[in-house]
């Protein structure tokens, strides 16, 4: 076990610096020069070469890429922003539980909202109920989330003032003049329910075709057999070993979703991770763009290695593999 | 689990009325007082010593002192310097290098309670100056003596005196002055080359607080007694709403001003809606110039003024200002835009459709190979333009190749020497109301060097040359008789561009935002807004 687990973690670190090498290597292939930026339209040679020597970016590449790495393990430092010289470390901070409420509550609500659904469709299949949900389904799943966040926030905002157009407000110690956990779920729920939309149509017909195949199981039968009610049945039998292989594919597109947030970020105007790497690829600000690859990665990396390490614990054929 | 379901979606519901009903009244209970503003993309920097956009400059207005600025009033009389912490016009010594301002600041302190002297925009001077800064202002300063190293020594504070020394005569110096580099810092302020997010100021405003991009809060200066309108007590900054989201907030209210603009196809829906300059929708020129400058150096063009001038000829300037959507600006075939002192209306080229019978006749014999390269940006309307492009020079026996880049790349790669381009397509923003600022700047051919260029069509022209500095030294309407003049000239004999348009400025701004004023320079004036 222990030399799985030390295994994994070594490709762990591998995956790490490839992953972060290769964005440093995108950057420089780019013909951009960011002091040319920081010294603006009146830029002087005097100007653009003193702030790439502040910058660091005089230097070669691979230099760079280790002062980054040594910034990073040494002093825990994603460095500073090219653009407007904030702490990276503090941008991503601020923003990582902006798209962690998005993407957590929009789960939460696409799963409120495709288990029942998946369920009864499954129950009553083919019924008017099946079909109207299918077609609903077939929407969310080709509807843009962008699409879909406009209209909400035209209707439900800007026509019906159900909710806030855009904007967001922080579960704990507001930062601006906004705050608690009723501000901040008033003016997550379009985000969320955008969010959800795509996902939960994939889960309704996914959480459909689980139920229906459970509900031809031997054991179901023999349920039935013995005399159990319906209710019983779904309930003991049915639902819970429909929603097993439902939970493993729900981490990994919680995964997905942190990449995907940035569409809802947008429209939304919420602070979001997707949202600050668009606006950094925007103006070639590498700091800040290794910052939020460094966060996703470790996410993914810190998620694949505990989601790794407990199936080898409950199945120990994995670690042979 | 149905039953867990169910307990689930009340309580679900229960908040969302709770929260719908705390939702309206807070936006009753922030109405009052506070102007808000919607910002797409957050600043750059809050330091004067460091920002750089024109969102940044527009924030500055409202909180800096400065020795000379623009009255808070529209039209003509907002483009006049006038003297803010000066006691009146500075003294002038005969060889024009050395400036001596009176500094009278009775009316304002810094916001911490600090007074402003003489000694406050010195401060302001030895900050920039300090390589530690890297501030992007060493351009606007690197005539001042001694502007290499901080302090400056060109720069003496003596009781209520400011004397700044010159290397040489800078008759646009006052103009220069008004930009917000130079608006007064307290001495004590720090070197910090990250910027100061909530930096002290003696202008109507300052900065209360800023968590970048999310917001930015400016209060009432408590200290200020001075002339400058405060009207709101507060303006609050969102940051990071999109421009669709924001066109419906300002709409509904919730937002008074989308500072970062609208979508470009709403400009359309919203001038039909609440019409043009008549308290919502609101156009307003800016001082720019959007052009093709045509490599002068090398290729095709290069001794090629008849080709120019059939460029000139042929490129549909109506069509081209469309692809910017509704009222995105004026169709121009100079190099100072309106508005700029100097300027002076000539009929150079066709505005309104092009004269392909002109330009063909130009043309003819000297097309070379055929073929143009155009470097183009690969976003907003500028794609569109080339398509454009490439069909009005074809008519004249052009092939295009348009070459798309990020805007950055393309700036990069015009701005290197020997580049392998033809035309690029450009846009030239005022720094500061001078006209030097576009012909010395963009067409001085002795500031050509290796890299980080501003002159794209690397027009190197020694009579034009030497005129430029002529005109650079001249003061009061000789300089701006003499600029408008070489815009002209410029134009008529070289053509080493082909202007196509001035830009328009289109605000939206709430029912209830009131006293709207606009600065050329920088945009809408934040201090001067009251509410309705």
């Amino acid at each position: 076990m222990l030399r799985y687990f030390v295994r994994r973690l070594l490709w762990a670190c591998m995956l790490f610096v490839a992953v972060t090498l290769v964005t440093f290597v995108i950057f420089f292939v780019i013909p951009a020069d960011p002091a040319r930026q920081v010294c603006g339209q009146r830029a002087t040679p005097e100007c653009v070469a003193r702030a790439q020597h502040f910058l660091g970016t005089d230097r070669p590449m691979l230099v760079q890429y280790a002062k980054f790495l040594d910034r990073l393990v040494v002093h825990q430092s994603l460095g500073r922003s090219f653009t407007n010289r904030q702490d990276v470390t503090q941008e991503v901070l601020d923003a990582a539980p902006v798209t962690a409420s998005l993407v957590f509550g929009g789960a939460v609500l696409w799963l409120m909202i495709s288990i029942p659904i998946g369920i009864l469709s499954a129950v009553r299949s083919r019924s008017l109920l099946d079909r109207v949900t299918m077609v609903a389904v077939l929407v969310g799943i080709s509807a843009h989330p962008v699409w879909i966040g406009l209209l909400a926030a035209y209707f439900m905002g800007f026509r019906l003032h159900l909710f806030p157009i855009t904007g967001y407000c922080d579960l704990f110690s507001p930062t601006g003049d906004c705050g608690g956990p009723i501000q901040w779920a008033y003016h997550l729920f379009l985000p969320w329910a955008t969010f959800a939309v795509l996902f939960a149509a994939t889960y309704v017909r996914m959480i459909r075709a689980y139920v229906i195949e459970t509900l031809g199981e031997d054991y179901v039968r023999t349920a039935r057999a013995k005399g159990a009610s319906e209710a019983r049945v779904l309930r003991s039998h049915v639902i819970r070993n429909a929603l097993l292989p439902v939970v493993t594919i729900l981490g990994m597109d919680i995964g997905l979703a942190l990449g995907g947030a940035f569409f809802t970020e947008t429209v939304y105007g919420l602070p979001g991770l997707g949202k600050l790497v668009v606006g950094a690829i925007g103006t070639f600000d590498l700091p800040t763009i290794e910052g939020v690859v460094v966060f996703a990665t470790l996410c993914i990396i810190v998620f694949n290695l505990i989601v790794d390490t407990v199936y080898a614990w409950v199945d120990p054929r994995i670690r042979l593999t | 689990m149905q039953l867990k379901l169910g307990t689930a979606l009340a309580v679900l519901v229960t908040a969302l009325l709770v929260s719908g009903a705390a939702g309206a009244s807070t936006r009753q209970a922030t109405a009052g007082g506070t102007l808000n503003v919607d910002l797409a993309t957050d600043v750059d920097y809050t330091d004067p010593a460091l920002s750089y956009l024109s969102t940044g400059w527009e924030l500055e207005y409202a909180t800096c002192l400065k020795l000379m600025n623009y009255p808070d009033q529209n039209g003509p009389k907002g483009s006049q310097l006038i003297p803010e912490a000066a006691a009146g016009f500075p003294r002038v010594s005969n060889n024009g290098k050395t400036y001596d301002f009176t500094i009278d600041t009775k009316f304002t302190k810094f916001s911490d309670g600090t007074p402003v002297t003489a000694a406050s925009f010195k401060a302001a001077f030895d900050r920039l100056a300090d390589p530690k800064m890297q501030s992007p202002s060493g351009a606007f300063m690197s005539d001042v003596v001694g502007a290499s190293r901080s302090p400056v020594s060109g720069i003496q504070a003596k009781g209520s005196h400011l004397i700044i020394n010159l290397t040489h005569a800078g008759p646009d110096l006052l103009a220069r002055l008004a930009m917000p580099f130079f608006c007064a810092v307290p001495a004590n302020l720090a070197h910090d080359p990250n910027g100061v997010n909530t930096p002290p100021s003696a202008g109507p405003y300052y900065v209360a607080s800023r968590v970048p991009n999310r917001t930015i809060l400016l209060k009432r200066n408590p200290y200020y007694k001075g002339k400058r309108p405060h009207n709101a007590a507060q303006i609050s900054y969102t940051i990071g709403n999109s421009l669709d989201a924001t066109y419906l907030r300002v709409q509904q209210g919730a937002s008074d001003y989308a500072s970062g603009g609208i979508p470009p196809a709403a400009y359309a829906e919203a001038a039909q809606k609440f019409g043009i300059n008549k308290g919502q929708f609101w156009v307003k020129p800016f001082l720019s110039t959007g052009y093709l400058a045509f490599n002068t150096s090398r290729g095709i063009f290069k001794d090629n003024v008849a080709l120019r001038k059939a460029v000139n000829q042929a490129i549909d300037r109506r069509a081209l200002l469309a692809q910017g959507g509704y009222l995105a600006g004026k169709r121009t075939d100079q190099i100072l835009p309106p508005g700029i002192a100097g300027f002076r209306d000539a009929d150079l080229y066709p505005l309104k459709q092009p004269n392909l019978k002109a330009a063909q006749k130009l043309a003819q014999g000297h097309t070379g190979d055929g073929t143009v390269v155009l470097y183009e940006s690969n976003r907003g309307a500028s794609p569109l333009r080339a398509q454009i492009i490439q069909y009005n020079l074809k008519q004249i026996g052009l092939n295009v190749d348009t070459k798309l880049f990020a805007r950055a790349v393309q700036l990069e790669k015009e701005g290197t020497r020997g580049e392998l381009f033809d035309i690029a397509d450009e846009q030239w923003g005022a720094d500061y109301a001078d006209p030097y600022d576009f012909i010395n700047v963009l067409l001085d051919g002795r500031t050509i060097q290796a890299t980080n260029n501003n002159d794209f069509s690397y027009f190197n022209d020694p009579t034009f040359n030497k005129q430029m500095t002529q005109a650079s030294l001249l003061t009061g309407s000789k300089r701006y008789t003499a600029y408008g003049n070489l815009d002209v000239a410029i134009m008529q004999q070289a053509a080493p561009w082909a202007p196509r348009s001035n830009a328009n400025n289109r605000m939206f701004v709430s029912q209830r935002f009131g006293c709207f004023t606009y600065s050329p320079i920088y945009t809408v004036d934040l201090a001067a807004a009251c509410l309705k």
